[in-house]
């Protein structure tokens, strides 16, 4: 499903935020990624969705090299990926179901099966009554939810997690944990990226540590 | 699917323009006076156009005698007349006839002919010839031709200066070109700027929609969607003030030129949609520039 090669990746600065990654993950997979702040987990990730292409090496996403593909077709193939942001990257001028409606609009679904599945998801989330609500009114732990809907909603074929937990409290931390994993189970390829050692504390999951751009 | 995504652009695209409101009220308002100038210059030209184009279609032509003409020599006349292709006789008008009318047009200071010993105006025969028939040679050879009857004096017709009216019209329709494409161009300076402020409003916004999936053209719809709104809009503003001037004060004013006074009409409703539809083409294509800028930064 993720296939990477020897990808670097630098901003020009002395130190590449990515050095030598190669990184195979299989579909239906359920990675963490950890390393300390500043280790290059979410430039990883990036590379992932293609916000940043490499500087060098090859990344290859459900049989697409990124370093070649159209326009046209990165926005297909970022539709089939959800992404929760680390910065959440909610629109400020959107209520919380339009932002979540936002990624079920651009594939073009009905409007009726639109407000079907958000519901379904701002549910699933606990986050019904903040529907109207606009993400500066809304508590860290409250953005980080619809970041998390926003998403799910659309049942992605890669869920790329960039600390998902990191605004929550440990009852919700759990929680989402255990929504990952049902959305893992549904058949999603999960990718969550966290310096949290309390997460991985008796995870049995495959575990990537990146140190300073490099896997150890 | 498809009433969906319409229904997303047209909330997209009201929404840009009711967060940038000001903007748009300043754009739609600089606009709408480009737009006004433009409109303003179609009325008249249409106006002078059509009058023109009427009053060439036929021509006037007097005949002046010498003294006061009988009936017999008049019927001989017009006999004459009748011969010729498109000709009908307007009026015979007697001495008295004529300085009767130039005292009605005098007014009060009609008084000034009472100190003439005799009526100085000449008795004239009024004809009309159509411009379709006979030719553009007719006036003059009936002209020659009725100036060698003796009781005849002389033969004026209006033609010379319609003719040098309507040269002037293509110097006016040149001019209107060049200005009306200079305003267009003013217009469309002031769309594709106001489109770019909204795009950079919403720049990170955009960047967003691009990372979750969206298209370019998903992105770029409610733009353009946008433009062609304040396109529209800076032209009914535009239409509505016109409207109001005409009614106000232009629908008013009788205006002569030679024997014919000039109605002024307002734009048909074909004008009103030519131009409506362009100020809208105007906004579309202002957006897109702009979003093209953008897009390729
Ligand atoms: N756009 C950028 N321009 C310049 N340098 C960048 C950019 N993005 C990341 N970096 C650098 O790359 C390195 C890795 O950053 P990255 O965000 O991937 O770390 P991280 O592992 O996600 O850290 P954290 O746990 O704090 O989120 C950092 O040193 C950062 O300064
Ligand atoms: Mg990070």
């Amino acid at each position: 499903m993720i296939q990477l090669f020897q990808v670097y990746k630098s901003f020009g600065s002395k130190n590449p935020a990515l050095l030598d990654i190669s990184l195979t993950v299989k579909k239906g997979e359920f990675v963490f990624i950890t390393g300390p702040s500043g280790a290059g987990k979410t430039t990883l990730l990036k590379i992932i969705f293609c916000a940043e292409r490499p500087t060098s090496g090859n990344a290859l996403v459900d049989g697409r090299n990124l370093n070649r593909i159209k326009d046209q077709e990165l926005s297909l193939l970022r539709r089939r990926i959800g992404v929760i942001f680390q910065d959440f990257k909610l629109l400020p001028r959107r209520n919380v179901f339009e932002n979540v409606a936002l990624t079920l609009e651009i594939i073009g679904f009905p409007l009726s099966m639109i407000r079907k599945k958000v519901h379904q998801t701002l549910r699933y989330l606990s986050l019904v009554n903040k529907e109207g609500y606009y993400p500066p009114q809304l508590s860290g732990g409250e953005q980080q939810r619809v970041a998390i809907a926003r998403a799910i909603v659309n049942d992605p074929l890669i869920l790329l997690a960039d600390e998902p937990t990191g605004n929550l409290d440990p009852d919700l931390t759990m929680e989402i944990m255990a929504l990952l994993k049902e959305i893992h189970i549904r058949g999603t390829t999960v990718l969550v990226a966290t310096h949290s050692q309390e997460l991985l504390k008796d995870t049995t999951r495959r575990i990537v540590t990146l140190n300073k751009g490099r896997i150890v | 699917m498809k009433i969906t995504l319409f229904h997303y652009f047209i909330k997209q695209a009201t929404a840009n323009i009711f967060e940038n409101r000001l903007v748009h009220l300043i754009g739609i308002g600089t606009m709408s006076i480009a737009f006004l100038i433009f409109y303003a210059f179609i009325l008249i030209f249409v106006n002078l156009n059509y009058w023109t184009e009427e009053q060439g279609s036929s021509l006037t032509m007097s005949i002046y005698f010498k003294g006061e003409p009988d009936r017999a020599v008049i019927e001989k006349i017009k006999k004459e007349l009748f011969l010729f292709p498109g000709v009908t006789i307007k009026r015979f008008i007697s001495k008295d006839d004529a300085i009767k009318s130039l005292r009605r047009r005098l007014g009060d200071k009609a008084g000034l002919l009472d100190g003439l010993k005799q009526n100085p105006l000449p008795a004239s025969l009024e004809i009309i010839l159509s411009r379709d028939k006979g030719g553009d040679t007719l006036p003059y050879q009936l002209k020659t031709r009725l100036e060698k009857i003796t009781i005849v004096d002389e033969v004026q017709y209006s033609q010379e200066w319609i003719r040098r009216f309507q040269a002037i019209m293509e110097a006016i329709k040149i001019v209107g070109i060049i200005f009306g494409g200079l305003l267009f161009l003013a217009a469309l300076f002031i769309i594709t700027n106001t489109i770019k402020l909204t795009i950079y409003s919403r720049k990170e916004e955009i960047e967003i929609l691009k990372l979750v999936g969206a298209t370019n053209r998903f992105v770029k719809i409610p733009f353009m969607i946008e433009g062609s709104i304040q396109g529209f809009l800076g032209g009914v503003v535009a239409l509505l003030i016109l409207f109001l001037v005409y009614i106000i004060a232009i629908a008013k004013i009788d205006i002569r030129i030679g024997f014919a006074s000039l109605d002024i009409v307002f734009l048909s409703p074909q004008y009103i949609f030519f131009l409506l539809l362009m100020s809208v083409v105007i906004g579309f294509i202002g957006s897109t520039i702009s979003l093209g800028r953008f897009f390729r930064i």
